[in-house]
């Protein structure tokens, strides 16, 4: 593998955005007031920390999204020898999919897809 | 090359180790865990092993590091730094990691490394044919078995998450 190749890419990308951004600084006109140090929001400004607590939706759909990308895991080594194994290897890959989309089916049952 | 490659990705994963530690702004220290897992699929593609540092690169860049941040978010008070360690709980926390490191690199001085004679590298087919093998020496079994530990996982996950409503 082209180690180099890598190495010159990342400090090619580093130097770029290095330079950039000292150029910029360098070129740009500066100028400084109060109300440019306030937030780009329309409306009355915010009262109090703007931090809040999300729904615990975001979590499961977050857990859902982690159980499927274990799976896309398992499923590439599965079709990189698919051709190899033959039929065999497609009843495989229906089952583990089965038991997986009984999870799918269970979320979908108890409306865990649902966004309330 | 390669050595120096190495070392430009361990000297990010031990800086962004330690910024993600010491970090007292949770999300930012979550930010860093991610830069960590990234430098680790480098080192991994770095000795040949691409899936592995693939799989690294999915599940924990992209999965686990989703849900570390949304269980993060879920706090509630979030906005509020955490509070600085008092120094006994420092030198503690030195100590225990002087020894985990001792004891570590006692047993790679300790052991009797050989330079290898042959030099495979495993490929993604390899791994595929052992994990689907009915045969002799395949794994068959164990992959199946694998999505009925993700369906328990679902299953947890949604009873925890929807807590009582699922009595209703």
């Amino acid at each position: 593998m082209g180690y180099e190749a890598i190495l010159v890419l990342l400090l090619a990308g580093v130097f770029l955005i290095v330079l950039a951004n000292f150029l910029s600084n360098l070129l740009s006109h500066k100028s400084d007031n109060p109300a440019k140090r306030e937030p780009y929001e329309c409306g009355i400004e915010t009262i109090g920390p703007t931090w809040i607590q999300f729904k615990v939706g975001y979590y499961l759909f977050a857990i859902l999204f982690l159980v499927f990308d274990v799976e896309v895991a398992f499923l590439i080594p599965w079709a990189v020898v698919y051709k190899e194994i033959g039929t065999v290897a497609l009843v495989e890959i229906i089952i583990f999919l089965f038991i997986l989309g009984l999870g799918l089916a269970y979320a979908w049952k108890k409306r865990a897809l649902k966004w309330e | 090359m390669e050595t120096i490659l190495f070392y430009i990705l361990s000297a990010l994963i031990v800086i962004f180790s330690i910024a993600s530690v010491s970090s007292r702004k949770i999300l930012r220290a979550v930010t860093y865990l991610l830069f960590v897992l990234i430098a680790i699929s480098g080192i991994y593609f770095l000795v040949d092993y691409s899936f592995l540092g693939a799989v690294q690169l999915t599940v924990y860049g992209g999965g686990v590091i989703v849900l570390i941040i949304f269980s993060v978010l879920l706090v509630h008070h979030i906005e509020l730094e955490l509070e600085v360690t008092p120094l006994k709980k420092k030198i503690i926390a030195g100590l225990i990691s002087a020894t985990g490191l001792g004891i570590t690199l006692w047993a790679i001085y300790t052991f009797p490394f050989t330079n290898a004679t042959t030099y495979k590298s495993i490929e993604v087919a390899d791994i595929g044919r052992k994990l689907l093998g009915y045969g002799d020496g395949g794994f068959i079994l164990p992959f199946e078995v694998i999505s009925v530990l993700l369906l328990a996982v679902i299953i947890g996950a949604i009873v925890i998450a929807k807590g009582k409503k699922l009595n209703e």
